[in-house]
C-alpha cells in the first residue's frame, strides 16, 4: 500500500486510541472511590478558588473523587446540560444560575435534596443557611439546590473621580441623588452612569430598579405586574437619564468596560464583581447599596449547586462534595477571595472572615444589604423570561420606546411565555 | 493630429492606466492588511496605551508579556494539540472519502449514478445548525461525546471536495483508464496509481482547504466538548473573552494572534497551491 | 448483468459508502429528526413532549421577529453578494495583466479568506470601537463621527456586512482571475482590431465568458450569506433590538438559549426550503445569462 493508505490507517488507529485515552466524563466504578463530576461556570478569581477547594476535598478523604469542569458562563452550562439530558449523559452536579433551578426541577431533571439533608449522620442543618439565600433553591416546597456563590447587586463608583468633582465619598443613596451625581460627572466624553445590557445581567438590575420604586415584576402565581404606575415610572426614569438628560448611556458592549475606561463614574455590578473590578481598575473603586426610591430592595443573584445524578453511589458522593463546598470555612474563603456573599450565619463567625472585615470594613456592604434582599421574580424561571426582560431594557435605553409601551409589550410576552412553556 | 502626438497620447493613457491599477491594488491591500497590523499593534501595547484616541501605532515599549498573560488565561497549549489532532485526522479521513467518492462518480459506471450525485449535492443546502442536537444524541449512542472521534467524524463527509475531484477526474483522458483496465488494474488501482497522482494539484487544494476549515471550526466543537482539555483553539479563544480574568483588548488581540498565526503561515506557504487549485477548479467546474 | 457491470456496481457502492454513511448519519438523519421535532413543543428538558401539529409554523408566520430576521438575512445576503462580487470582479480585471508585484497583491488580498471567524470577529469588534477603534481614525479624517457600530440599530447589520465582505472578497477575486485567464488572448486582439472600447469589450466579451464562474460564485455566496452565523454570534449577538439578527442565529437562540427546540426545528425546515427555492430559481434564470 502506498503512503496515503498507511497514513490513513495510522489516522484511524490514532483516533481510536485517543478516543479511549481521552474520553471525558465520570467513570463507573463498583469498588474504590466514587468519581463525581461537577459542571461549573466559575472563572477568574472564583474559578481558581474553586479548583483549590476541589483539590482540598479530594485530599481530605478517600471515598469520593470530585472533578469540577468549567463549561463556560451560566448560559453555556445550561445549554450543555440540555444537550447532555437529551443524550442521557448528565454530570453528577451542576452549578445553576438561580432562575434555572425551578425550570429544571419542574421537569424532574434535579434530585431532591431533602432526604440527604435530613439524614441523621450525613445531613446538614438547612436552617443554618441564610433564608433569603436558600429560598430559590426550593421548588414546590422541596429543596433542589444549595447556595454556592450568591450575590446581590451593588453600585460601584469611581472614588478618584468623585473626589475630583467634589462629590461625597460614597454612592448616591437615592435614585434622585444618582441623577444629580450623574449630571455633575457629565461632560464632553464622559457620562454619569452606564446601564447593564448584558444577556445574563440586564434583567437583574432592572429588578433592582423596579423593586426600589415599590413595583414588582410578577408574583408567585405568575401574574405579571409590570404595568403598574411604579414600574412604568421607574423605567421612565432610566430612559430619561439616557435620552432627555443625556447623562447616562447603555453599556454596549460592556457597561463595566466603560467604567474601567473612565467614561462613566457609576456602574452596577454584583458583589461577586468586586475582586475583578478592583483588580482591573486604575483608580480607587468604591461601592455601596443600589439606590432606593421608596425603599431599598434588591434581588438576590448568583448560583446554586444542584444534583443531577441518578446513580445512588454517585448521589451520596455528590452530597458529600456539596456539603464540603458549602461549609462555613469554604464559604468564608469565597467571601474573602471573590466578594460573593456568606450563605450561612456561621460563616460570619469564621476567624478568617472576621479578620477580613476588620481590614476592609466597606466590604461588609454585601452582608449589610442582605436585609433588603428578596428572591428574583418568578418569571425569571421561564425559558425566555430573562430574555424578554433584557429586550425591554434594550427597547427602553436603545430604542427609546415609550416606557408604558415597553412594559405593556413585556407583560404580553411574559404572559404568552408562561402559558406556552410553564403551565 | 500627427501620428507622433497620438502615439504619445496613447502612451500616457497607458501609463496613467497602469499607475491607477497599482493605486487601486495598493489601496485594497491596505484595507485588507490593516486589520492584521492593528491587531499586532494592539497586542503589544500596555494597558494604558490601549484606550487612547487618537490611537498610537507603536507602543512606548513592546509588551510581549501580553502574550504570556493571554496564554495563561486558558490552556492554549492543550487547545493547540487538540486542534492539531482533530484537524489532521479529520483532513486525512475527509480527503480519502472525497477521493473515493469523486472517483466513483467520475469513473465507475452505475445505474442511478447521476441521481445519487444530486443527492450528495443536496447535502450542501442543509444548514448545519439543524444537526446540532440530533448529532449530539447520535454521538452519545456511539459513546463519542467529548472525544476526538466525536469532534472529527460528524464533519468528515465530503461534498465540495468530492465534487471538485469528480470534475478533475472527469477531465482526465479516458484512454489512460482504458489502458489500466487492460493491464488488469481494478478501480482501486486506477484510483491510487492513475487518478490521484494526476490530480495532485486538486487533491492538494482540497486537503489544504479542508484542513483550514477544520482548524477554524467553532460551533460544533463548542457543543461536543465538555472539558477544557478537549477544546480546540477557536472554542478556547471565545471562552477567554467571556472569562472574568483581568484581560483587556491587548490580551484578546494577543490571543487572537495565537489562533490566526498557524492559519496564516499555512496559507502563505501554500497560497500558490491554493490559488492554482481554485483556478483549476474554477475552469473545470 | 455482465461480470464487468457487477464488478463496477460493487466497487461503486464500496467507494461511495464511507461518504454516504457519514452523510446519512450526520446530515440526512438530522433533517428527518428536525422535521419530526418541528411538530412538537419541547424544551429539551421535559421527558414528554406534546404534539402540536403545525402550530410552530403558524407561530412563525405571526412572529414579528421572524420577519425582521428574514429581512435582515436577505438584506445581508444581497448587500454582501453584490458588493463583494463587484469589488472582486473589478480587482480581478485590474490584476489580470502582467505587472510587478502581482503575486504579492494577490496573496495579500486573498489572505483573509481562511482566517478563523472567532478571531476575525474579535479583531473587527475592536476596530469598530467608536471610541478607540481604528475605523474611527479614518472616519474622523474625512470629517465623519464614528457611529457606535455594534450598538446602534442602524449600523449593526452594516458592520457585520463589512466584515463579511472584507473576509470574502479575496476568494471571489481568485475565482474571477482564474476565469479571466482562461479567456484566450486572441479574442481580445480580435475585438480590439474591430475597434471595440474597453467598456464594450468588457460587457460583450469578458462578462459573458465569465458567466459560469459568476454563476457559481453567486450561488455559493448567497447560500453562504444565508447561513451566516459566527460573526453575528460573536460581534453583536443579533442586537441591538434584533437589528443585526440573522436567520441562523435566531434559530440558534431559539434552540439553545430559549428552550424552544420544536420552534427551532420548524425554522430550520423553512430555511432549508428557502435555500432550495433560491438555488432552483437562480439555476433556472441562469439559462438566460450564463454561457458555457
Amino acid at each position: 500500500m502506498n503512503r496515503k493508505g498507511i497514513a490513513g490507517a495510522l489516522a484511524v488507529v490514532m483516533l481510536l486510541a485517543s478516543s479511549a485515552a481521552f474520553a471525558g466524563g465520570a467513570g463507573e466504578k463498583q469498588t474504590g472511590p466514587v468519581n463525581v463530576v461537577f459542571w461549573s461556570a466559575l472563572s477568574g478569581a472564583a474559578g481558581d478558588l474553586q479548583a483549590e477547594q476541589v483539590k482540598a476535598f479530594n485530599a481530605s478523604q478517600k471515598d469520593v473523587v470530585a472533578d469540577a469542569q468549567f463549561q463556560g458562563a451560566y448560559a453555556e452550562v445550561v445549554q450543555k446540560l440540555i444537550a447532555a439530558m437529551a443524550a442521557g449523559n448528565v454530570p453528577d452536579m451542576v452549578l445553576l444560575d438561580s432562575p434555572f433551578v425551578a425550570l429544571f426541577a419542574k421537569d424532574s431533571a434535579l434530585v431532591s435534596l431533602d432526604r440527604f439533608a435530613a439524614d441523621p449522620k450525613q445531613g446538614v442543618d438547612l436552617k443554618a443557611f441564610i433564608p433569603g439565600l436558600i429560598a430559590d433553591g426550593y421548588y414546590k416546597g422541596k429543596l433542589y439546590a444549595l447556595p454556592l456563590v450568591r450575590s446581590t447587586p451593588l453600585l460601584y463608583f469611581n472614588r478618584d473621580l468623585f473626589k475630583e468633582l467634589g462629590l461625597p465619598d460614597r454612592v448616591p443613596d437615592t435614585w434622585d441623588e444618582f441623577r444629580e451625581f450623574s449630571k455633575k460627572m457629565t461632560k464632553a466624553d464622559r457620562y454619569g452612569a452606564a446601564f447593564e445590557m448584558g444577556v445574563t445581567t440586564a434583567h437583574w438590575y432592572l429588578q433592582g430598579l423596579i423593586y426600589s420604586w415599590g413595583g414588582q415584576i410578577s408574583d408567585e402565581d405568575f401574574n405579571i405586574l409590570l404595568e403598574s404606575p411604579e414600574a412604568i415610572a421607574a423605567a421612565q426614569f432610566w430612559q430619561d437619564m439616557v435620552f432627555k438628560d443625556k447623562i447616562a448611556i447603555p453599556g454596549i458592549p460592556s457597561a463595566q468596560a466603560e467604567y474601567l475606561n473612565g467614561r462613566v463614574g457609576l456602574v452596577f455590578g454584583s458583589t461577586g464583581s468586586m475582586a475583578n473590578l478592583m483588580g482591573k481598575a486604575t483608580f480607587k473603586v468604591g461601592m455601596g447599596f443600589m439606590p432606593g426610591k421608596v425603599k431599598h430592595q434588591v434581588p438576590v443573584g448568583g448560583s446554586l449547586i444542584a444534583m443531577t445524578s441518578s446513580n445512588k453511589n454517585r448521589q451520596l458522593g455528590s452530597w458529600e462534595f456539596m456539603k464540603f463546598l458549602t461549609n462555613p470555612a469554604n464559604n468564608a474563603a469565597v467571601v474573602v477571595k471573590t466578594g460573593y456573599m456568606p450563605t450561612r450565619q456561621a460563616t460570619l463567625n469564621e476567624p478568617d472572615l472576621k479578620a477580613y472585615f476588620e481590614k476592609y470594613p466597606d466590604r461588609r456592604i454585601a452582608i449589610d444589604q442582605l436585609q433588603y434582599a428578596r428572591p428574583q421574580a418568578s418569571v425569571i424561571s421561564l425559558g425566555k423570561g430573562t430574555e424578554i426582560l433584557r429586550q425591554a431594557v434594550e427597547k427602553l435605553l436603545v430604542g427609546q420606546v415609550p416606557a408604558a409601551q415597553v412594559m405593556k409589550e413585556a407583560a404580553v410576552d411574559l404572559k404568552k411565555e408562561y402559558v406556552e412553556s410553564f403551565k | 493630429m500627427s501620428t507622433a502626438a497620438s502615439l504619445s497620447g496613447v502612451k500616457t493613457r497607458r501609463l496613467a492606466g497602469r499607475a491607477l491599477s497599482h493605486l487601486v491594488l495598493i489601496a485594497t491591500c491596505v484595507v485588507i492588511g490593516l486589520p492584521f497590523l492593528w491587531m499586532l499593534s494592539t497586542s503589544l501595547k500596555g494597558s494604558t496605551e490601549v484606550h487612547i484616541f487618537p490611537p498610537i501605532w507603536w507602543p512606548a515599549r513592546l509588551h510581549f508579556e501580553n502574550f504570556v498573560v493571554a496564554w495563561q488565561t486558558a490552556p492554549f497549549g492543550r487547545f493547540y494539540v487538540n486542534s492539531l489532532i482533530t484537524s489532521v485526522s479529520g483532513v486525512i479521513i475527509d480527503v480519502l472519502v472525497a477521493c473515493l467518492s469523486g472517483y466513483a462518480f467520475a469513473r465507475i459506471r452505475f445505474p442511478y449514478r447521476n441521481q445519487l450525485f444530486v443527492v450528495m449535492l443536496a447535502a450542501m443546502m442543509i444548514p448545519n445548525q439543524m444537526a446540532l442536537i440530533p448529532n449530539y444524541v447520535t454521538l452519545k449512542v456511539l459513546g463519542w461525546v467529548n472525544t476526538y472521534p466525536g469532534i472529527v467524524l460528524p464533519h468528515c463527509y465530503s461534498v465540495v471536495g468530492a465534487f471538485l475531484l469528480r470534475q478533475y477526474f472527469l477531465s482526465l483522458p479516458d484512454a489512460l483508464f482504458d489502458a489500466a483496465i487492460m493491464d488488469g488494474l481494478g478501480h482501486g488501482g486506477s484510483l491510487i496509481r492513475i487518478a490521484i497522482p494526476l490530480a495532485r494539484p486538486a487533491v492538494a487544494t482540497v486537503t489544504l482547504t479542508y484542513f483550514i476549515g477544520k482548524w477554524n471550526e467553532y460551533l460544533w466543537p463548542l457543543i461536543v466538548t465538555n472539558t477544557q482539555n478537549m477544546r480546540t483553539l477557536p472554542v478556547g479563544l471565545a471562552m477567554v473573552e467571556k472569562a472574568e480574568y483581568q484581560i483587556g483588548p491587548e490580551h484578546l488581540m494577543a490571543a487572537s494572534i495565537f489562533v490566526l498565526v498557524p492559519v496564516l503561515v499555512v496559507f502563505f506557504l501554500a497560497q500558490k497551491q491554493l490559488i492554482a487549485g481554485i483556478a483549476a477548479g474554477a475552469v473545470k467546474g | 448483468m455482465s461480470r464487468r457491470a457487477r464488478y463496477d456496481a460493487r466497487m461503486f457502492l464500496l467507494f461511495i459508502a464511507p461518504n454516504f454513511l457519514l452523510l446519512a448519519l450526520f446530515v440526512f438523519w438530522p433533517v428527518i429528526y428536525s422535521l419530526y421535532l418541528s411538530f412538537f413543543k419541547w424544551n429539551m428538558v421535559a421527558k414528554t413532549k406534546p404534539f402540536i401539529g403545525f402550530d410552530n409554523y403558524l407561530t412563525m408566520v405571526r412572529d414579528p421577529v421572524f420577519w425582521l430576521v428574514l429581512r435582515n438575512t436577505f438584506v445581508l445576503a444581497l448587500g454582501v453578494v453584490v458588493i463583494k462580487l463587484s469589488i472582486a470582479l473589478l480587482l480581478s480585471v485590474v490584476l489580470n495583466r502582467r505587472m510587478p508585484g502581482r503575486a504579492v497583491y494577490r496573496a495579500i488580498i486573498f489572505s483573509p479568506t481562511f482566517t478563523t471567524s472567532v478571531a476575525v470577529a474579535m479583531v473587527w469588534s475592536w476596530i469598530l470601537d467608536p471610541n478607540y477603534g481604528l475605523l474611527r481614525v479614518f472616519l474622523n479624517l474625512v470629517g465623519l463621527a464614528s457611529p457606535n457600530w455594534l450598538g446602534d440599530v442602524n449600523w449593526s447589520l452594516s458592520a457585520v456586512m463589512i466584515v463579511m465582505i472584507w473576509a470574502g472578497v479575496g476568494y471571489d477575486m481568485v475565482y474571477f482571475l482564474a476565469g479571466l485567464q482562461a479567456i484566450p488572448g486572441e479574442l481580445y486582439d480580435a475585438v480590439r482590431v474591430d475597434g471595440a472600447t474597453p467598456w464594450q469589450t468588457f460587457w460583450k466579451l469578458t462578462f459573458p465568458l465569465l458567466s459560469p464562474i459568476t454563476f457559481f460564485l453567486l450561488v455559493t455566496s448567497v447560500i453562504g450569506a444565508l447561513k451566516a452565523f459566527d460573526l453575528v454570534s460573536i460581534m453583536t449577538q443579533g442586537g441591538p433590538l434584533n437589528s443585526s439578527n440573522v436567520y441562523v442565529h435566531y434559530l440558534y437562540q431559539n434552540a439553545f438559549k430559549w428552550f424552544k427546540s420544536g420552534y427551532a426545528s420548524a425554522l430550520a425546515m423553512v430555511l432549508f426550503g428557502i435555500i432550495m427555492v433560491i438555488t432552483l430559481v437562480q439555476t433556472k434564470l441562469s439559462n438566460r445569462w450564463v454561457h458555457y
